[in-house]
């Protein structure tokens, strides 16, 4: 029986195509912008999960706010005595900008110790990372990230070559892999130098230092933290001076945000759904009206109340499924385009497409309803008198 | 097989009340071919609805196969209108976006009789009205008594025991009209019970008794001496 209330439907909708498609946009249009919006937010925060991952999910950041600014070395030292610390290592950063052939090139150069490289989860492509000498030694030497090369050597080796940081030259002595985009800047156009170093070519505590900490492994971070805060709490006047969070806390904290916006931009695109919705109501009753002398021959022929409801009822819902299904298409096609013409992959997950396609049949359902029960209600006799 | 008695219906039209039909009887036997005459406005139109519980009456009894009418509800009255009356209308009423096979093939889905069945169901009908060859057809690739032809084949889908024809030649020309009505006649003489409602006594006379209405009641119910039984 659902074949044949299927088959009259499916007649009814394919013999007024246009305006089939016509009702369904505003379903088309829902469904493919809370589709590549909701694919859009997963993979922005699939894609930000990633990168904080990369850089070590039992890290630790510590800063200190003025006039303090700056941890003593035998805090430093206290703190990795007393919690379980693997390394250690402060960090400031300053942008210095080139002038290669005429073009401007902005490189950051990031003061660190010589545990950043595995604090950071860094990997060398050629060459060494900073030592322990390094910082000791007045002899400057640095370290670049992967795009350095090409910036501003013209592709050469960068290995051995100078580079002249605020008048001082600086031995390369190594090459960092490529790292990718993360919130603050471009990974590989970074180039590492000693911390001290750096402090004094930008004069002292100009630019706030952090602290970058791990903990000796992924399960003891929560503890590393709660012993670094004690330490500090009994150090420091007041607990607002500091800050100390752990990457999953940044984790936790940023999947709550992009799980927010995600879902608002989705909630406004489905507004477009509603109106759909309510755009099919008003057709399936103009079709309802049009209809009403074959539901009064269908009645007349033996169609229960039930019969008709479920055509009409059908007929609405195939009208939205074909709307979703186009509306999934078009956002198949606008994940490809971004993809495609962005660095950032959008993928549609599969939870996503059975949601939208649930949400199209559900517009049919809600808004069928009423027109296909006003059909069912006809009375055989007036239907068959209409005009 | 259909018994009427006292039957009235009243409509209320704005503020005057039709009496459409005001206390009518009459018994109709199985097998019996009968006309239902009258003019326009004598309540034969509203005795085709009522006889073909399209509508409900308002008093009185109408007993179908010895059954209380008054007393189903809307799907048994889907159910009868689907098994046990056959309805050919005046102007057809074929769906004009199905063929002629589909058209014949609505009351058999209702009926949920299985896909394959209903098809042949319907061909051998189509066959026996003399349309074997044009079953693909849609509505308006067919002639006036084409269509009426299957609206018979379509009327007698499920094999009902009563054919209610509304003016079935209303739309036809002589010719074509004769032919449908040679159809009824031929059908009434397999034993099926036929009521014709029309207003032309010509018409009525292939008929064995005629029922004349006048003004919501019962003018004459009269054999047809000259139906060529």
């Amino acid at each position: 029986m659902f074949k044949e209330y299927f088959s009259i439907a499916w007649r009814s909708v394919t013999s007024h195509k246009v305006r089939a498609l016509l009702t369904t946009l505003g379903v088309v249009i829902g469904v493919s912008s809370v589709i590549l919006l909701l694919s859009l937010g997963n993979s922005a925060k699939a894609e930000a999960e990633k990168q904080i991952r990369s850089i070590g999910s039992n890290l630790i950041y510590v800063t200190v706010s003025d006039p303090i600014g700056v941890l003593p070395t035998i805090w430093l030292d206290e703190i990795k005595d007393s919690a379980k610390i693997a390394y250690y290592s402060p960090m400031v950063q300053r942008p210095v900008n080139y002038d290669v052939n005429g073009t401007n090139v902005e490189v950051t150069i990031s003061g660190v110790n010589e545990d950043y490289d595995y604090v950071s989860s860094l990997t060398m492509t050629s060459g060494r990372f900073l030592s322990s000498l390094d910082m000791k030694s007045n002899y400057p030497v640095a370290v670049v990230g992967s795009k350095i090369a090409d910036s501003l050597f013209g592709g050469a080796d960068p290995i051995g070559q100078i580079l002249v940081i605020n008048g001082v030259p600086f031995e390369i002595v190594g090459e960092v892999a490529a790292r990718g985009q993360s919130f603050s800047g471009d990974n590989d156009m970074l180039v590492y130098i000693s911390y001290d170093y750096a402090l004094n070519l930008f004069s002292g505590r100009a630019f706030m230092t952090s602290y970058y900490i791990t903990s000796t492994s992924e399960s003891t971070v929560n503890t590393t933290l709660a012993k670094v805060s004690t330490y500090l709490d009994s150090v420091l006047p007041s607990s607002s001076l500091y800050r100390a969070f752990s990457q999953s806390q940044i984790l936790g904290i940023m999947d709550t945000l992009m799980s927010l916006l995600t879902s608002l931009l989705a909630g406004i695109a489905s507004i477009s759904l509603l109106v759909g919705g309510i755009g099919i109501m008003n057709i399936m009753l103009v079709t309802v009206r049009e209809r009403t002398r074959e539901i009064g021959i269908r009645k007349a022929l033996g169609a229960k109340r039930s019969q008709i409801l479920f055509q009409f009822l059908i007929e609405a819902v195939i009208i939205t499924l074909l709307g979703g299904l186009i509306g999934l298409g078009i956002a198949y096609i606008g994940a490809f385009l971004i993809s495609v013409l962005s660095s950032f992959t959008v993928t549609i997950g599969l939870d996503t497409v059975a949601l939208a396609l649930l949400f199209s049949i559900s517009i049919g359902l809600i808004f069928g309803i009423y027109p296909a029960n006003k059909a069912s209600q006809l009375e055989p006799v007036e239907a068959l008198r209409y005009e | 097989m259909i018994s009427i008695s006292n039957v009235t219906k009243h409509y209320l039209m704005g503020d005057v009340l039709v009496k459409a039909l005001d206390g009518i009887s009459f018994d109709i036997a199985e097998g019996e071919f009968v006309a239902i005459v009258g003019p326009s406005g004598s309540g034969k139109s509203t005795l085709m609805n009522i006889l073909g519980c399209l509508d409900i009456v308002t008093e009185g009894v109408y007993k179908l196969n010895q059954k209380m009418i008054k007393e189903y509800d809307e799907n048994d009255l889907a159910e009868i209108r689907n098994t046990s009356i056959g309805f050919v209308f005046q102007q057809f009423n074929l769906l004009p976006s199905f063929s002629a096979l589909e058209n014949v093939m609505i009351p058999l889905t209702y009926a949920r009789i299985h896909r394959k069945e209903r098809e042949n169901k319907a061909k051998a009908l189509l066959t026996q009205v003399g349309l074997g060859d044009r079953m693909y057809h849609k509505p308006t690739e067919l002639s006036g008594g084409q269509q009426q032809r299957v609206s018979i084949a379509r009327a007698l889908a499920n094999d009902p025991n009563i054919i209610l024809a509304d003016e079935p030649t209303g739309a036809l020309d002589s010719k074509t009209g004769q032919e449908v009505l040679a159809l009824l006649t031929q059908l009434n003489k397999q034993g099926k019970t036929i009521i014709i409602i029309t207003h032309d006594m010509a018409i009525a006379q292939y008929a064995k008794r005629i029922i004349r209405l006048k003004d919501g009641l019962i003018e004459s119910d009269t054999r047809n001496e000259e139906s060529d039984v």
